[in-house]
């Protein structure tokens, strides 16, 4: 094919294929962020059913339900070595969007390691409670309530970040919405931080968020990659 | 006339090459043939040609058993990229 263009045909060409390339996004894209969807509801609907009905003392002992997260990462590689093996294209947005999403996981491993790391030192694995001398003691349990107290309005604020922006990057308005709806979640818990019985309000608005921004979001590009093939 | 416009890439099928090759890192000969709407065989002669010029790096492997062409953009690639699109621009720029 030798077909001569003209300048405005030209220019009409280049953004055309230019579009077509640059926000592809990988097929099986869709499983990965249903994978993470379907683990962070999971754990968060059942936090939040044991919250609220394991006897006080121990309903706190529920929230080591999280650490079953790791338990999705075999499975996040496998997939990840299956898009890598079909691709076709690797475009710069992808690159971006892969790093964002790296640097989405270590702030939340920093925040999650860094507050467990200070309360297991603060508790001295004894149980009781050592409050440095130095320290006020209102100080020191104003500072131990909200600590966790703030965790998950955090980490909603984080999943609303890299939600939005990939929505944004890759042209896919679900994702997008997902993050706005993430971001109004956090907004709404930061503001329910004085209420009673916030960590299980906190879990279920967490549970409904992942189902908001995960998981009907990759249903919705895993329907769509069916129905481009 | 378009005397100042790079003739290898004033052609429909290379420029669409060099346009999707600009925007993405590297791209499977499978993908460009599909965005493009081309035949296999005047592709492979077209890619060949920006390869001669040193537009385009062509790297063959394999997928499990299956042959796989791959291409990027040179760094002469997007310097003559520039160039065309830079050129095109005073064509279209009002006297």
């Amino acid at each position: 094919m030798e077909n001569q263009l003209s300048e405005k045909e030209s220019l009409e060409l280049i953004g055309q294929m230019i579009n077509t390339a640059k926000n592809n996004l990988q097929k099986g894209t869709g499983k990965i962020i249903l994978l993470w969807g379907y683990i962070a509801a999971g754990i968060s609907f059942f936090t939040w059913l044991l919250y609220e009905f394991l006897p006080k003392d121990i309903r706190y002992d529920a929230f080591f339900l999280w650490f079953l997260m790791a338990a999705g990462y075999p499975f996040h590689y496998m997939l990840v070595k299956r898009i890598e093996r079909e691709k076709l294209v690797k475009t710069y947005i992808e690159g971006l969007m892969n790093r964002v999403w790296i640097g989405f996981t270590i702030s939340i491993l920093v925040i999650v390691l860094g507050m467990l790391i200070d309360t297991l030192l603060v508790l001295k694995f004894s149980g009781s409670v050592a409050r440095p001398p130095n320290v006020p003691v209102r100080m020191f349990e104003f500072i131990h309530y909200f600590h966790w107290l703030l965790l998950t309005p955090f980490i909603l604020c984080l999943y609303g970040f890299a939600l939005f922006v990939s929505g944004k990057a890759y042209d896919f308005k679900p994702l997008s919405i997902g993050g706005l709806f993430c971001f109004t979640a956090s907004f709404f818990l930061l503001f329910s931080l004085h209420k009673t019985g916030v960590y299980g309000l906190q879990m279920f608005t967490l549970f409904i968020s992942a189902v908001a921004g995960f998981v009907i979001p990759g249903h919705m590009l895993n329907w769509k990659e069916h129905k481009d093939v | 006339m378009f005397k100042d416009l790079d003739p290898l890439l004033h052609s429909q099928l290379r420029l669409a090459v060099m346009s999707i090759l600009i925007s993405t890192e590297e791209a499977d000969f499978v993908f460009i043939r599909e965005k493009t709407g081309s035949t296999a065989g005047n592709l492979s002669v077209q890619i060949d040609k920006l390869r001669e010029a040193g537009y385009i790096s062509v790297v063959k492997s394999f997928r499990g058993k299956m042959p796989r062409t791959t291409c990027r953009i040179t760094p002469a690639g997007i310097s003559a990229f520039e160039k065309y699109v830079d050129a095109l621009g005073g064509y279209l720029r009002p006297k």
